[in-house]
């Protein structure tokens, strides 16, 4: 069961994805990547239908670099949550459609404000100070609401999304060992050690 | 995406998705109907139509004082009962081909080819559009009222009634209709008749509207009798200002103002 | 539970003596689950128009990328901004043309309509999800607490309140209405439309 965290701070974007990759009762892989890297400042978490998961985000992935490519500037964290939400409703209304959750990290560098977006396979987008998907939302939810600061530094925000991810790892039956944690800031995208 | 240009007809893009989600567990929503009493009778000199004014969704009433009765010609209206939407739409759709049927052949529309144009209609949607109506209206062969059915079957009848409250209407009118009546004896019966349904059948109430069509006019009588009318309220529920707290506030004029300044007198133009 | 009820919402819309108003709430959820208590289900359309939207909360955004798309297209052909009335049946229309694949929203419009003498009347109207236009002269509900806002609308509301009276019988009317509904609340927003100002309040209401 894929779990997802992220959450805003002062002048970043924390997100977190678990790295597990399963089939059926199976963990097959232990450091598995789900979160893609769509521009220097955008960063995007992605759970749901294994295959499906994947498929979606390389053509994101590959649209938000081409746009890129053609237009000099990435972009921008709205502009992208808009173009990617409309994927996700357009596969809806196709035969097979996508079984995707996103959470869209990113920092603006024309307005130096850190955005984050919740979108679900439906193609709902909704603009949140904090998001979660997977069962872990059903912990890490109410853990946020209480310990979330827009203001907090990095290490703070941390410290919030260590709460949430012991949590789950203490009161979910199928709780996933181990998390990737990536951050995006004014200096664009990096790896956390957690 | 959507391009500037949309064909004719309905849209279909949704329904894959539609049906996705319903498959998912999430029962399809319904749409507004009109529980509906519609009555239609002949009378000496032409037809009167009758309606209730009440539209429902489920067990709520969704408008109090809504218009079943719709134009299709000067000398032609529509009862409409069923969804909504439905009928709101065929009318519409076949007034304005009537408009232009008439406008190309040059002559008043007649009853029967806005029936037929109706009918076709319905049965061509196999009952999908669920629009039954009650077409009534005065032309060059004299006074018509027929009863159209969802699925496209009609009947030419002198007294008709459709929708929920039909029963109540038809015993109405089994009772009391007879041939030539006058203009009030007509107006009278198509009163009680929709009263009967306002009053014994939960899907139609409030007001009766009613439209008398004689080969020389047509006259509307919206709201013709209001025999549920709302009473002045015993008291005033108003709140005092600074009831409600809130948080934020954000004020938009809508009227621009500009203040021209004018920080140093121009020299005069040199116009030599 | 129905698709109109997934992600909850409701919207009301009330007229006034030379103005109107109208509010909804903030809540986005996945059924019981609470997702964003800033989830915008009124949009302005114009300077005096706007459109509510409760339902199903892709459709929601979807549809708003339309009308905003539709109502450019008519400025930009007309030369001029579109009046409530047309706009109603431009949601209308909209929805009717996907009668067999309906978007599950049901929308709630209310604006200040031009008359020829260049003053301002109140207009509200709302549709079903297939665009059955219903025109009230007093209020307008839609969402998963419309039976409890009719209830409520019903008993507070009265003719010819101004701005300042009707902006308390729109906010106290949402307010205990969604109180009362499970799937709606989390924070409520009021416009109230003048003929030359548009008020936007967020009110202070439960949040549980």
């Amino acid at each position: 069961m894929d779990i997802s965290f992220a959450l805003t701070g002062k002048g970043y974007v924390i997100v977190a994805a678990d790295t597990t990759a399963a089939h059926s009762i199976i963990k097959v892989k232990l450091d598995e990547d789900k979160i893609k890297t769509l521009s220097p400042h955008l960063l995007m978490a992605y759970t749901g239908e294994p295959g499906d998961t994947v498929q979606f985000a390389e053509y994101i992935e590959r649209n938000i670099r081409l746009y890129q490519i053609r237009n000099i500037y990435a972009l921008r964290p709205p502009s992208a949550a808009s173009w990617i939400r409309r994927s996700l409703a357009d596969s809806l209304r196709s035969r097979k459609p996508y079984s995707v959750n996103l959470l869209l990290g990113g920092y603006d560098t024309s307005t130096h404000t850190p955005h984050l977006y919740w979108i679900d396979y439906l193609g709902t987008l909704a603009s949140v100070p904090f998001a979660a998907h997977g069962y872990g939302s059903y912990f890490a939810l109410s853990l946020l609401d209480r310990y979330h600061d827009p203001e907090a530094s990095l290490e703070e925000g941390l410290a919030t999304l260590r709460r949430c991810i012991d949590e789950v790892s203490k009161r979910l039956i199928v709780s996933p060992g181990k998390y990737k944690v990536k951050v995006v800031d004014k200096d664009g995208v990096r790896e956390l050690d957690f | 995406m959507n391009s500037v240009y949309s064909g004719p007809g309905f849209d279909f893009a949704n329904t894959a998705r539609n049906s996705f989600l319903e498959s998912r567990g999430l029962p399809l929503p319904k749409a507004t109907s009109t529980g509906t009493t519609i009555v239609g009778c002949l009378f000496k000199d032409g037809i009167v139509l009758g309606a209730d004014t009440r539209a429902t969704t489920g067990p709520i009433v969704a408008d109090k004082n809504c218009e079943k009765i719709h134009f299709i010609a000067d000398n032609i209206r529509c009862c409409g009962a069923g969804t909504a939407a439905d009928t709101e739409f065929s009318t519409a759709l076949i007034a304005s081909n009537i408009e232009m049927h008439a406008l190309s052949t040059g002559r008043k529309p007649r009853v029967v080819t806005a029936m037929t144009m109706l009918k076709q209609m319905l049965f061509r949607y196999q009952g999908n559009i669920g629009a039954a109506l009650v077409l009534g209206g005065v032309d060059a062969d004299g006074p018509h009222l027929f009863t159209i059915h969802p699925h496209g079957s009609t009947d030419k009848l002198p007294y008709v009634t459709m929708g929920s409250g039909s029963l109540a209407a038809m015993a109405v009118f089994e009772s009391g209709w007879k041939q030539n009546m006058t203009r009030e004896e007509a107006l009278d019966l198509v009163t009680a008749a929709v009263s009967a349904g306002i009053f014994n059948d939960l899907g139609s109430g409030s007001n009766v509207d009613a439209c008398v069509i004689t080969a020389s006019h047509t006259e509307m009588l919206r709201n013709f009798v209001k025999p549920n009318e709302r009473v002045q309220k015993e008291r005033s529920y108003k709140f005092a200002r600074g009831t409600t707290a809130w948080k934020k506030e954000d004020i938009r004029d809508l009227i621009i103002t500009e203040d021209i300044t004018v920080i140093r007198e121009g020299e005069a133009m040199d116009i030599s | 539970m129905s698709i109109m009820e997934y992600n909850g919402g409701s919207v009301i819309a009330m007229v006034g003596k030379n103005c109107v108003a109208i509010a909804s709430d903030l809540r986005l959820g996945v059924q019981s689950l609470g997702i964003a208590s800033n989830f915008q289900k009124i949009f302005p359309v114009t300077d005096r128009i706007f459109v509510g939207l409760p339902g199903l909360a892709t459709d929601v955004t979807t549809l708003h990328e339309q009308f905003r798309y539709r109502v450019n297209m008519y400025t930009i052909k007309e030369e001029r901004e579109i009046e409530p009335e047309t706009f109603a049946a431009l949601v209308s229309s909209t929805l009717y043309e996907r009668r067999f694949g309906p978007y599950f929203i049901e929308p709630v419009i209310a604006g200040m309509q031009r008359t020829p003498s260049g003053s301002y009347k109140p207009f509200i109207a709302a549709t079903d999800l297939i665009g059955c236009l219903n025109f009230a002269k007093d209020f307008v509900v839609a969402g998963t607490a419309s039976d409890k806002l009719f209830g409520v609308a019903e008993g507070l509301w009265e003719e010819d309140l101004g701005p300042e009276d009707l902006f308390e019988t729109i906010s106290q009317t949402m307010l205990n209405a969604v109180d009362r509904d499970t799937n709606s609340g989390w924070g409520v927003v009021v416009h109230l439309l003048t003929k030359d100002k548009v008020i936007t309040r967020t009110l202070k209401g439960r949040m549980d």
